[in-house]
């Protein structure tokens, strides 16, 4: 898999088009906001989204566990899309679980959707500190960098009279967002209010996702 | 034979009104009398003018009188606009008051106030006048049985504009639905003459089908403007003709000048403006303007307080405007129907000619033109093709039938294939259509305790809505008309209209555009409200709006090409269009009309293969795209293409040598399938196809969503589906409604089947006359927006002009 190379905070990072990033010195992979189960949450109110999301992130993640064979899984937040969302695990898919966990210490930093929901043998934080790295879902007051996630960030590109949306990774100086893993996720223009009061208008590194490779504007 | 003495109208109750206004009963109008009175469904052809309305109503008041009093609904007048259907009542109002009849009439339309729908609910008017959504809406309510038991007629007004598309399937599922609840029901269909009337009989009739036909001898007079000026090679903007057509309108009382898009309509709009140095009262009109400002464009033309309206499509039907006098078409007609249509906007006097001038934009444009008029002197109109039905619209009339209460699923079926569209929609297809109801109709089922219908445990044929709340949000996506994501345009606090959201992502603060026929300066975009000032920018951009591109009808294709080979009339055209022909005819080759012309040459290190088809846009596009993937596969290697109504134009680094091998039905069934993986158009059909069907809402009242939301997440479904679950009823129904509507699958299937024997190949040694106009559509679409200034494409235009060596024409 191609990756880009990103520095943060002094560190080398690296952005896989399957959106997660992987901290080399520390062989640690990082995901946020997969929403387990959206489809399942939005049949609750009878919008029938296919029911496939859950296999299909759960597929996404196993891949790339058998590629990196990471020490460490951080997911930054949202791993559930809501209580519901654990209907759409079968026993199977715990099986696995467990059986990756033999190898990957899972970090499961607690998100707005998923913050009073346990799974069995997940660690469940509501932040995490490596060094001077915070993995947080929302972005606190602090003097550390912080990998966070929440925002599923994208990018408008205009170029040639045409525009384009792309998911995409974006960094300030302090603040790392990650776009969302999951399969049924929208996502928010990083120049929106939103994104623009937590990371600033300017000096942003803006990371467009394509189909096989990470762009760098 | 004397009409008079056995005219049965005579005793009708409004002959009376008719005798004081001095008028007489068509013959159409008798015999539609006495074929509906004998219980025959009826379908009328009758130009403007001919009393068509009226016609429509001749038996229910008929009925309505002997009856006495009756009371609840007894008829039901579909319409296929709002607007339309508030002038009926206005007409209908005139007879009924002033010879004091007995009989209640109402409207209703999404305008109509929640509380008189209450009313009409509880106390329904003998006639109803209304729209196929709102006829959808009344039979998805509880009491819609009762309501409708003792219907006695269904009045179908413009039903040649509900022939062949979603609408129409929508309409006839709800017929049929009426047809259940009140057995004895009559059907009348009122139409504009059409080739194939057979086919709209065989759509509507049921019970003794009849047809009535009313033609009209006096012919429209119809010429092309005589300009000064030379026609440009290519282009759609009538610039050079804006002086004559200014001239033109100053002649009559009031002119519409009907252009093909929203975006002609502005920029025609201001050009008159910068000329107007009469005065002139000249107004613009289309579908993305505000309502109140149409209203108001509407009412001054009514009034008489307009000289001139520059319109789309939008102004084709609807109200009759008694003082136009004059039609102006700009642009290529496109079809027979259509610019009979537009032409018979003036002029609603029978024995009086409409007249019309086209102003062809382009030479081509003028060949086709002069087709156009030739069919219309031998009335040959273009045929409307009947189409299956499409999946979505049974999947939406499903969901209001379970909102009506509990139902059979074989009734259901049964009723559903009465309806012409659907009288092979298969079981299984149905079954499924079920399912996408009940919960998706997944074939993976992780969530069996939710769902939107049920079945019954003690009858698995019967099917019950889960929560009456539901209902709430199957009216909310009601209809069958997708837009696309649209903005509000704010000017200060008021609204001006919509925009699509694609043209302004485009625009940066202070770029100035044209909107409703103004110079607007983009300030900012805040809550999906895009807020402008007044500009007095003289350069300004003009909105595009995507979708409704109308490709040029076979039938007129055809006469274009017999046209272009008749080399002795070219001598009665503009000097410009005979010498571009004869050149052609030196140069190249003028294609027989049976013939299919392939002209290649080489130009700037690349090699050009243009083939001369007359295909129309939509399935030139889509066999650009397979050529493409043709010449891939010979190792040509292909850069681009570009197609228009008449012909495709490929350039790649290698001579297509074996175009011959290429070009046949093979290419179409090899890769047909990859081409609709490949492109949009598939993506872009599931998001009408998920919205109609209610698999995703449209909107939800307090989480409003916006156009573009409701895209992004519909594009994430058909990726999910399409890898997980590819036989998906949904996917299914949008690869049909590809096939049906957008790549003009049948007509380009028609074409590849016999065009390997008639290809005429020229081997050139630069580019011919007839493919300037192509070659530089080129180079417009390459360029990028900013670039497209007039100077930088007449310059364009000079080079290519001396390069071909046909610069000396002029």
């Amino acid at each position: 898999m191609y990756y880009q190379l990103i520095n943060f905070g002094n560190e080398e990072f690296h952005a896989y088009p399957n959106k997660s990033l992987y901290w080399k010195r520390l062989n640690t992979l990082i995901i946020s906001d997969l929403h387990i189960g959206k489809s399942i949450s939005y049949a609750k109110n009878k919008q029938f989204l296919p029911p496939y999301d859950t296999k299909e992130i759960l597929n996404k993640i196993f891949v790339s566990l058998d590629k990196i064979k990471p020490s460490n899984l951080i997911i930054v937040g949202d791993l559930l899309h809501d209580v519901f969302s654990t209907l759409s695990l079968k026993d199977q898919d715990y099986k696995n679980l467990s059986q990756y966990m033999k190898n990957t210490d899972f970090i499961w930093i607690k998100g707005n959707h998923d913050k009073n929901i346990q799974i069995e043998g997940f660690k469940n934080l509501s932040n995490h500190k490596i060094d001077k790295f915070l993995f947080t879902h929302i972005p606190i007051e602090t003097s550390l960098f912080q990998i966070c996630g929440h925002y599923h960030p994208k990018v408008k590109i205009s170029h040639r009279g045409k525009t384009i949306f792309k998911t995409c990774f974006v960094h300030n100086e302090k603040i790392f967002i990650l776009p969302s893993f999951g399969i049924l996720t929208g996502g928010l223009d990083i120049h929106s209010k939103k994104i623009s009061d937590v990371l600033g208008k300017n000096n942003l590194s803006i990371y467009p996702v394509g189909q096989d490779k990470v762009y760098k504007l | 034979m004397n009409i008079n003495k056995s005219n049965p109208l005579l005793l009708h109750p409004l002959n009376k009104w008719m005798k004081k206004k001095k008028w007489s009963w068509f013959p159409h109008q008798i015999e539609t009398f006495r074929h509906v009175r004998t219980g025959s469904d009826v379908v009328v052809f009758a130009p403007t003018g001919a009393g068509k309305t009226l016609t429509g109503f001749i038996n229910p008041i008929d009925d309505l009188i002997k009856l006495k009093k009756f009371k609840g609904l007894h008829t039901l007048y579909i319409s296929p606009l709002k607007s339309l259907a508030n002038d009926i009542v206005r007409n209908l109002e005139k007879p009924i008051k002033e010879l004091d009849l007995h009989i209640s009439f109402q409207v209703r339309t999404g305008d109509t106030t929640p509380y008189k729908k209450q009313k009409q609910k509880q106390k329904p008017p003998n006639i109803l006048i209304t729209t196929p959504e709102s006829l959808a809406l009344l039979n998805s309510y509880e009491n819609a049985k009762e309501f409708f038991h003792n219907l006695k007629y269904i009045i179908i007004d413009e039903i040649h504009t509900f022939l062949d598309n979603k609408r129409a399937d929508l309409l006839s599922l709800n017929i049929e639905r009426l047809q259940t609840f009140s057995p004895n029901l009559q059907r009348i269909g009122l139409s504009a003459t059409l080739k194939n009337k057979q086919d709209a009989k065989k759509w509507l009739c049921r019970k003794k089908p009849k047809i009535v036909s009313y033609e009209n001898s006096v012919l429209p007079k119809i010429n092309i403007l005589e300009s000064k000026e030379r026609i440009p090679w290519s282009g759609h903007m009538a610039t050079y003709s804006i002086n004559e057509i200014y001239k033109e309108i100053m002649k009559s009382k009031l002119t519409i000048i009907f252009v093909n898009t929203r975006a002609q309509a502005e920029y025609m709009f201001k050009n008159l403006w910068l000329i107007n140095k009469k005065k002139l009262k000249i107004v613009v009109h289309h579908g993305s303007l505000e309502k109140n400002l149409r209203l108001k464009v509407e009412n001054n033309l009514s009034k008489g307080l307009v000289d001139c309206v520059v319109a789309t499509s939008s102004l084709e039907l609807g109200l009759d405007y008694g003082d136009v006098e004059k039609i102006i078409q700009v642009g290529a007609p496109k079809g027979i129907n259509r610019l009979l249509q537009r032409v018979g906007r003036s002029n609603h006097n029978l024995n009086t000619p409409s007249e019309a001038i086209l102003v062809p934009t382009n030479r081509f444009e003028f060949i086709e033109a002069k087709a156009a008029i030739e069919e219309i002197k031998k009335n040959n109109l273009d045929k409307i093709d009947l189409k299956d039905g499409s999946f979505d619209v049974v999947a939406q009339h499903i969901f209001a039938t379970a909102c009506a209460g509990q139902f059979d699923i074989d009734d259901l079926y049964k009723e559903i294939i009465k309806a012409y569209p659907y009288r092979k929609l298969k079981l299984n297809d149905f079954k499924q259509l079920i399912n996408l109801i009940q919960d998706g109709g997944y074939v993976l089922k992780n969530y069996d305790q939710f769902k939107r219908i049920f079945q019954l445990r003690e009858n698995k044929n019967i099917y019950k809505l889960v929560h009456k709340r539901e209902t709430r949000k199957y009216r909310m996506n009601v209809g069958t008309i997708i837009e696309n994501p649209m903005l509000k345009i704010k000017l200060g606090t008021k609204s001006l209209g919509n925009i699509e959201e694609v043209f302004i992502q485009n625009l940066s603060q202070g770029d100035s555009f044209i909107f409703a026929g103004q110079v607007l300066e983009f300030q900012s975009m805040k809550n999906n409200l895009v807020q402008v000032k007044r500009s007095k920018s003289l350069i300004s951009k003009i909105p595009s709006y995507s979708g409704g591109r109308m490709p040029l009808s076979t039938n007129l294709a055809n006469s274009v090409r017999a046209l272009l080979a008749k080399s002795n009339m070219w001598d009665l055209y503009p000097e410009q269009i005979t010498e571009w022909l004869k050149r052609q005819k030196n140069i190249s080759k003028i294609p027989k009309k049976d013939e299919y012309l392939v002209e290649q040459f080489p130009r700037k290190k690349n090699f050009y293969t243009v083939i001369y088809t007359f295909a129309g846009w939509h399935a030139n596009q889509t066999l650009g795209f397979l050529l493409l993937r043709g010449f891939k596969e010979f190792n040509y290697k292909p850069l681009g293409f570009v197609a228009n109504d008449y012909a495709i134009v490929l350039w790649s680094l290698k001579e297509a040598k074996e175009i011959k091998t290429i070009l046949n039905l093979g290419l179409l069934d090899k890769h047909l399938d990859n081409y609709l993986e490949e492109t949009s158009i598939v993506k872009r059909l599931f998001r009408d196809n998920a919205i109609i069907s209610c698999l995703i809402e449209r909107r939800l009242p307090g989480m409003e969503k916006t156009g573009k939301q409701v895209l992004f997440s519909s594009d994430l479904i058909y990726t999910v589906l399409k890898k997980n679950e590819p036989d998906h009823i949904l996917l299914k129904s949008s690869y049909k409604d590809a096939k049906k509507n957008m790549i003009d699958y049948d007509r380009l299937r028609e074409i590849l089947k016999k065009i390997d024997k008639k290809i005429i190949l020229k081997k050139l040694t630069s580019i011919s006359p007839l493919a300037v106009p192509i070659i530089l559509e080129i180079n417009r679409e390459n360029l990028s927006k900013k670039e497209t200034d007039e100077y930088i494409l007449e310059d364009l235009e000079n080079e290519i002009l001396k390069e071909a060596n046909v610069l000396s024409i002029n």
